[in-house]
């Protein structure tokens, strides 16, 4: 588990887990409304940076601008996606029914009391949350569909397509 | 007035992230922080160093025109490098984070301390380095041609520095070879253009920086860099070769304009 502050942040604490061979993929898709973290499909995160960035700019978002969605783990959601729709955010990103590889992503401020820890509710095999196992997950195609990337660049390694999803990020919508 | 400047970056960034000034422009200041925006402190962040370029009120402008002004900077300066990331063999700062509500840029940090006391790695440094003993030697020689590369792949591709000076070329020790890696830094000015003049003005303003700090050694570097150059638009056969002519006779103009005005000035 990784667990977390952005420095320039330090009200929040994130904490995030990668877990794979998740049997109760089916079950969780249905309480993510319910339990206060978010459910991420680890084959659409190819780095840490891809998701750290995601937690900056939602951070950036809510502190500076405005909070867009109902909760920080929908915010974060949102800023993973090349879009600003939300509902196409939760689609793409969020756990489906047959994740096998699941990353779950818990924001909040530092004063809020405890939630349990992910694996109460998480039926697979923690590992650690770092490129080594990201880049074994991840769906490079999916990501490409995803971000809208050109498929015509010859084979991109894990880093040049985290560069490139790192700068759709930081610039959605702007 | 930098002291002041320095402060509201000091608020925005917390005390969590130390920062270092290292320049003051007329738009933007520049520092460094050995502390990532994002990732954690481990083995992949230990040592490493960053760039905040930060875009300071004015004063003079009202200011929900100075917030939209930044912000359309910071962001306009943020998409050319997501842009120039793209383009296979250019190498330019990879954009870490971009703040706009703070008008802050993040960026990866480039280069390094040249050895024997020269200096950071920009490529004037790196020159007046090699003048001293060997100015025509096969690094000199590799590494201008490589700048010529680079500034090559910018123009072919229809963009413009804006401001290319031998200070805004940092070079890279290579990971590979023996040998440095040109990186263009600060596209503050930068823009997409597929004008010649905007082309030839970009050569003109490096030609001229590297006159006036390199003079006994103008004629052969400026060369090395222009065959860099013409060897991109060459590769691209029949039709390179014509935009490559089109784009050295306006150099050429452009110098000769240069030369006028010096004259009468
Ligand atoms: N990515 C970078 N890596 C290293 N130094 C930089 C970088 N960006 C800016 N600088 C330094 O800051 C100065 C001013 O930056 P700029 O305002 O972007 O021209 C440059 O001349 C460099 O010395």
């Amino acid at each position: 588990m990784l667990q977390t502050k952005l420095p320039q942040f330090p009200k929040y604490k994130v904490d995030i887990s990668l877990f794979r061979d998740v049997q109760n993929s089916n079950e969780l898709k249905t309480k993510v409304a319910e339990l206060p973290y978010a459910f991420i499909d680890a084959k659409t995160i190819c780095s840490r940076e891809q998701l750290l960035s995601a937690v900056y700019r939602a951070l950036d978002e809510v502190t500076y601008n405005k909070m867009r969605t109902k909760s920080l783990h929908s915010e974060c959601l949102l800023c993973l996606s090349p879009t600003s729709n939300i509902g196409d955010a939760f689609h793409k990103f969020g756990i489906k029914e047959d994740s096998r590889e699941v990353i779950c992503l818990q924001l909040s401020k530092v004063e809020q009391h405890e939630v349990p820890p992910f694996h109460v509710f998480v039926k697979g095999i923690e590992v650690a949350f770092d490129d080594e196992h990201l880049g074994q997950f991840y769906d490079k195609e999916l990501l490409r569909r995803i971000y809208k990337l050109d498929s015509s660049s010859q084979p991109q390694s894990r880093e040049s397509l985290s560069r490139a999803v790192v700068n759709a990020i930081h610039l959605r919508g702007l | 007035m930098s002291e002041e400047i320095t402060g509201q970056v000091r608020t925005y960034v917390t005390d969590n992230i130390p920062i270092t000034l290292i320049s003051q422009g007329a738009e933007a200041v520049v520092y460094t922080t050995p502390i990532h925006p994002y990732l954690p402190i481990d083995d992949s962040t230990k040592g490493e160093k960053y760039i905040i370029k930060y875009r300071p009120h004015k004063r003079y402008r009202h200011p929900s025109i100075d917030q939209a002004l930044t912000k359309h900077r910071t962001v306009g300066e943020a998409r050319l490098l997501s842009k120039l990331s793209q383009i296979e063999g250019l190498q330019v700062p990879k954009l870490i984070a971009c703040d706009v509500y703070n008008g802050c840029l993040w960026l990866e940090f480039l280069g390094q301390d040249l050895p024997q006391g020269a200096g950071f790695s920009n490529l004037k440094n790196f020159l007046w380095m090699h003048a001293a003993n060997d100015p025509y030697s096969n690094v000199v020689r590799e590494t201008l041609l490589k700048v010529g590369h680079q500034i090559g792949l910018l123009h072919w591709n229809n963009y413009t520095h804006g401001d290319l000076t031998s200070s805004n070329i940092v070079l890279v020790r290579s990971q590979i070879v023996d040998g440095w890696e040109p990186h263009l830094i600060d596209f503050g000015l930068g823009s997409v253009s597929s004008m010649v003049e905007d082309k030839g003005v970009d050569l003109y303003v490096l030609e001229r920086a590297i006159m006036s700090t390199h003079s006994e050694f103008a004629d052969k570097y400026n060369a090395w860099i222009i065959e860099g150059f013409s060897n991109v638009y060459k590769l691209q056969g029949k039709a390179g070769q014509k935009k490559l002519d089109e784009l050295l006779k306006r150099f050429a103009e452009v110098r000769m304009r240069g030369r006028k005005r010096t004259m009468i000035g």
